[in-house]
C-alpha cells in the first residue's frame, strides 16, 4: 500500500508497512512538473511487468520494486490490482508508478486536480 | 524512451472519441481503451499520460471533427427549421456526455464544452440574425431535441412557431 499526497510543488509517495522492504524503498518524491498524469487501472498488473531489479516479485501475492520493461524502468508496489493508480512521469529516473491505494478514485482526482 | 510509437495516433483518438461517445467515463477502463485502440498500455501511458489526458485529446478531437463542421453548416442555415435538422442529424454523442458527466467534475472539460456551446450559439446568430439570448435557446431546443430521439415532429412544430418570428 502507498500514501499518495501533495506537498507543495512536490507529490509524495510513502510505501507503507513491510512493503517498503519488498519495494526496497521507504517513499518516492516527484516534482508536480515532472507527473503527466494519473489513472485507476486495475487492469495493469495482469500484463507483462517486464524484469525484476531490485524488489520482489511473487505472481498473485505482491508485485514490488523496480521493473525494466521496453528501456523504461517503472516501480510497482501493488498487492490488490483493485486498487492500481498509475501515474506517469516525465524526465523522472521512473517512466511510471504503479501503487496501489487505498482510494484509488480519490488519488486520481488528488493528483489531477494538482496538475490543472 | 526515444522508440518509435507503433501506432497510429489519430486513429487511436478517433476510436477513442466512439469509446467515450457512446459510454460514461468511468465505465471506460483503461483495458478497454487498450482492447479498442491497438495500443500498448505503454504507449497509452506515455502518449497521453493517463486515461484523462486521452479523454481531453478525444474530446477536442470531437469537437474539432464534429462541432466545429456542425457550426459552420449551422451559420449559413436559413431557418429555425434547418438548423433544428443540422443539430439533431449530428453526431455529438460525446459532447452531450462530456457536458453532462465530466464538466461539472473536471474543469477543463468544462472550457471545452462553454466554448464549443458558445460557438453553436454564434454561428445560429449569424444565420439567423436573432439575438444570442434566444440563439441560445435555439441550440438548446436543438440539443434537447437530439437527446430525446425521434426529433422530427417535435423539431417541425418548434420550428413552425420560430420560424415567423425571423
Amino acid at each position: 500500500m502507498a500514501l499518495v499526497h501533495i506537498d507543495g510543488e512536490d507529490l509524495v509517495v510513502v510505501i507503507e508497512g513491510l512493503d517498503k522492504l519488498w519495494a526496497l524503498k521507504s517513499s518516492l518524491t516527484i516534482p508536480l512538473v515532472n507527473v503527466r498524469g494519473a489513472t485507476a487501472d486495475p487492469g495493469i498488473s495482469a500484463d507483462p511487468k517486464g524484469i525484476r531489479a531490485p524488489g520482489a516479485h511473487v505472481p498473485g501475492v505482491i508485485t514490488a520494486g523496480t521493473f525494466h520493461l521496453d528501456g523504461e524502468k517503472v516501480f510497482w508496489d501493488v498487492k490488490d490490482p483493485s486498487k492500481a493508480v498509475v501515474i506517469e512521469l516525465a524526465d523522472e529516473r521512473y517512466a511510471r508508478l504503479v501503487v496501489q491505494v487505498d482510494d484509488p478514485r480519490a488519488t486520481v482526482s488528488l493528483v489531477e486536480n494538482a496538475l490543472s | 524512451m526515444g522508440r518509435p510509437r507503433a501506432f497510429d495516433e489519430g486513429e487511436a483518438v478517433r476510436a477513442a472519441v466512439a469509446l467515450f461517445g457512446g459510454r460514461a467515463y468511468d465505465g471506460v477502463s483503461v483495458d478497454d481503451l487498450v482492447n479498442h485502440l491497438g495500443v500498448h498500455r505503454n504507449s497509452l501511458y506515455k502518449t497521453f499520460g493517463s486515461k484523462r489526458g486521452l479523454y481531453l485529446a478525444a474530446l477536442r478531437r470531437h469537437l474539432a471533427d464534429d462541432v466545429r463542421p456542425l457550426a459552420v453548416a449551422l451559420a449559413a442555415a436559413p431557418d429555425v427549421a434547418t438548423a433544428l435538422r443540422l443539430t439533431t442529424e449530428a453526431d455529438l454523442g460525446l459532447l452531450l456526455l462530456a457536458a453532462v458527466e465530466r464538466a461539472p467534475a473536471d474543469e477543463e472539460v468544462a472550457a471545452e464544452v462553454a466554448s464549443a456551446l458558445g460557438d453553436l450559439d454564434q454561428a445560429v446568430v449569424d444565420a439567423l440574425g436573432v439575438p444570442a439570448e434566444l440563439a441560445a435557446g435555439i441550440t438548446a431546443a436543438a440539443l434537447g431535441l437530439l437527446l430525446r430521439g425521434d426529433a422530427d415532429r417535435a423539431g417541425a412544430a418548434l420550428a413552425e412557431r420560430l420560424d415567423p418570428l425571423r
